[in-house]
């Protein structure tokens, strides 16, 4: 399988690279033919991207997370390239379908390196009619309306915000979909239903093993606002509910909203006494946003999430304060048992990305700018409102070249002592990204 | 901030998403109704009518050339149903491939494979990039639009100017010259509502697409906010064909394709 693994990625790098000694050469001719039989159904049809990324990473040597990761081995930055090969295909047979998603990746470092192979979505479509599909396999799920954050997405796997678009993998599962359409204020009514099984090897990141859960979301169109209800029910997680919402107010306003409630949430808390302790709390999490164009085609979203279940600036700092204590052990001793401490209980959510309680996000994107066909700088930024901490990131895209695309972006994260974006692995990054589709 | 904490300590904004819900199903007027009475709304009708047929699918080829000449290409399968149902879905390029959007009456939503729910866009954006933005794209029928606020008769030409029927239309106000023959629209010039000029339409090369549709098959733009810039789409295959109301709704959004 290693064997296997390695060949993928050394394949991906190939393939990437010797596309790139190929540039396109974009035509000048003036031709508006339109060939239709390029064009034609295929019972089977596959495409997928190969990607090549470089990122230089200055590494937060006063941080907490940048100590606990480089104590051992100390470094001010790292150098990494990251080699994907993303394939997807459909065959189409009567009422069927079978689609799938495969993702290769391989990851070098100064420090480590690692390779993966992993199969994102797998499952079979049953389409009786437009109104009822059945679908059996291995899906992504991404519930909700927010862009960075989705409180109501209860089986959605966490997005990573730097790239919120990105592919997912799914979970292993059963469903149905019903659609009904009406004229009036009403004007659509949907049903998704979703049984999750978790048992050894099915879905055993969901939650506790060996219960089958049933996920459902009912959508309506009404009033030309998109709304969904949301129930999460099984014993791998407990019971929970969401409302999602979401309306365009003009031409170039749309705004959205999101609710989740759960009653008994489990929360991992690294108390005073200096020990990890989990407890049943009620917790209902929200988020709401906008998406604004202006006349000069700049697109700012932004976004107000409250993490209900997120730590206290109280709780953040307790663990801040064991990775000081450690580092003294640590640089007086050499004994890195308050470390290793530390690494376990980073695990249980301490250097998760957003692990506070309130957030804001803007990401304003400038199209095509200064008549630039096919540029788009971009502006993203995540603030801890609890502590003012921030990750600041400019970049630009530019998909010029027919099915490629460059992205460059910086990355600035800061913030003072024991506050969450002060006490992050990195202070700077710098990405090159190079995509191909085909 | 620190009333913010205050706030958010005393739980007050814990349920400000649902004192927004009175501002969500707070809807934008959809006065659909047409009075048909004037000779300028029957004249927006009958241009309705010889541009599309009820209910029909097509295939477009999308076009933007810069200054220098180049060129990107997108070939999209498109559906529509009565007067303000459209869903469009992207053949090509590799890119774009899969990606589908959706217009029911205001509302658009996009929706990419990779991202795998389907997102609510604007009507001003452009999913493409260049001069056709999504309402271009997704164009519904201009009299479930646009109010005729005068006609001016012109040698071989209407002139119509419309208006919005509601702030969620991309276009504040056009300028449709119709030729009076064929009551087929040759030029559409776009305002906002500040009186901006966003761009200018012009339909072109009108073809028998069989079965009684007769109707231009190039429609070019330029606008004077891309200067030197110019985007084409041309129209093939265009059939009467029987929908269910269902295709048009978000979760169908990634079954498009079943409908080629």
């Amino acid at each position: 399988m290693v064997v296997m693994r390695k060949t993928i990625a050394l394949a991906c790098l190939a393939a990437l690279l010797g596309v790139g000694l190929v540039i396109p050469v974009v035509s000048l001719a003036e031709d508006y033919s339109f060939n239709l039989e390029e064009y034609e159904k295929k019972s089977f049809e596959w495409g997928g991207y190969t990607e090549l990324k470089w990122d230089h990473s200055r590494i937060n040597t006063t941080g907490a997370l940048g100590r606990l990761a480089f104590y051992d081995k100390p470094r001010n930055d790292l150098d990494r390239l990251t080699a994907t090969l993303q394939l997807e295909g459909n065959y189409h047979k009567g009422i069927v379908d079978f689609n799938g998603l495969l993702q290769a990746s391989s990851r070098r470092d100064q420090v480590d390196s690692e390779d993966h192979l992993d199969i994102f979505s797998a499952y079979a479509s049953i389409k009786p009619s437009p109104s009822i599909t059945f679908e059996l396999g291995k899906k992504p799920f991404k519930w909700g309306t927010g862009y960075a954050w989705n409180p109501v997405g209860f089986i959605n796997r966490p997005k990573d915000l730097n790239n919120p678009e990105d592919a997912l993998e799914g979970y292993i599962g059963a469903g149905i979909d019903l659609i009904k359409s009406f004229s009036g204020t009403l004007q659509t009514v949907a049903l998704t239903a979703v049984v999750l099984p978790v048992w050894e090897e099915v879905n055993d990141g969901f939650g506790e093993q060996d219960h089958v859960n049933l996920a459902a979301k009912l959508y309506l169109l009404y009033r030309n606002t998109d709304i969904d209800i949301v129930v999460l029910t099984g014993n791998s997680r407990s019971t929970r509910y969401g409302i999602d919402l979401s309306k365009n107010l003009a031409s170039h306003v749309e705004i959205h909203a999101e609710v989740a409630h759960v009653p008994q949430q489990r929360v991992t808390v690294f108390n005073s006494y200096g020990i990890l302790k989990k407890h049943d709390r009620s917790v209902t999490s929200y988020l709401f946003g906008l998406r604004y164009l202006t006349e000069n085609n700049i697109i700012t979203i932004l976004e107000f999430y409250h993490n209900d279940a997120g730590y206290s600036e109280a709780e953040m700092e307790r663990f801040y304060q064991l990775v000081n204590e450690a580092d003294n052990l640590y640089t007086g001793s050499g004994d890195d048992s308050l470390f290793r401490k530390a690494t376990v209980i980073s695990r249980s959510g301490d250097a998760m990305p957003q692990i506070g309680r309130n957030y804001l996000y803007a990401r304003i994107i400038h199209k095509e700018p200064f008549d630039l066909l096919y540029f788009i700088p971009a502006l993203n930024a995540i603030i801890n409102l609890d502590d003012d901490s921030y990750s600041l990131s400019p970049e630009a895209v530019y998909s010029g070249f027919t099915d490629w695309e460059l992205r460059l972006r910086f990355s600035h994260i800061a913030g003072e002592g024991n506050t969450e974006h002060g006490e992050k692995l990195n202070e700077d990054k710098f990405e090159l990204r190079i995509r191909y589709y085909f | 901030m620190k009333l913010f904490k205050h706030l958010l300590k005393k739980n007050k904004l814990l349920f400000a998403p649902l004192l927004l819900l009175p501002l969500f199903l707070w809807a934008a007027p959809s006065a659909y109704a047409l009075d048909g009475d004037s000779e300028g709304d029957g004249i927006l009708k009958q241009v309705d009518k010889n541009l599309n047929p009820e209910s029909y699918e097509m295939y477009r080829k999308l076009i933007n050339i810069e200054p220098d000449g180049s060129k990107k290409e997108f070939v999209l399968y498109s559906v529509k149903k009565g007067q303000d149902k459209m869903v469009a879905l992207f053949l090509s390029p590799a890119s774009e491939k899969g990606r589908s959007t959706l217009r029911h009456g205001d509302n658009m939503w996009l929706y990419i494979p990779a991202v795998g729910r389907p997102i609510r866009i604007t009507s001003l954006q452009s999913v493409v990039g260049g001069v056709f933005n999504n309402s271009d794209i997704l164009r519904l029928d201009y009299s479930a639009e646009y109010d005729v606020a005068q006609v001016t008769e012109e040698e071989q030409l209407y002139l119509l100017d419309l208006k919005a029927k509601s702030n969620a239309i991309a276009y504040d106000t056009l300028k449709m010259w119709v030729d009076k023959q064929s009551l087929i629209p040759t030029t559409i010039a776009c305002y906002a509502a500040s009186g901006m000029l966003i761009k200018t339409l012009y339909y072109k090369q009108v073809k028998d697409f069989g079965n009684g549709i007769v109707r231009p098959s190039v429609l070019e733009t330029d606008s004077p906010l891309y200067k030197g810039y110019k985007s084409i789409m041309i129209y093939a295959k265009i059939n009467r064909k029987e929908l269910a109301d269902e295709v048009f709704s978000l979760n169908y959004l990634s079954r498009v394709d079943e409908l080629r």
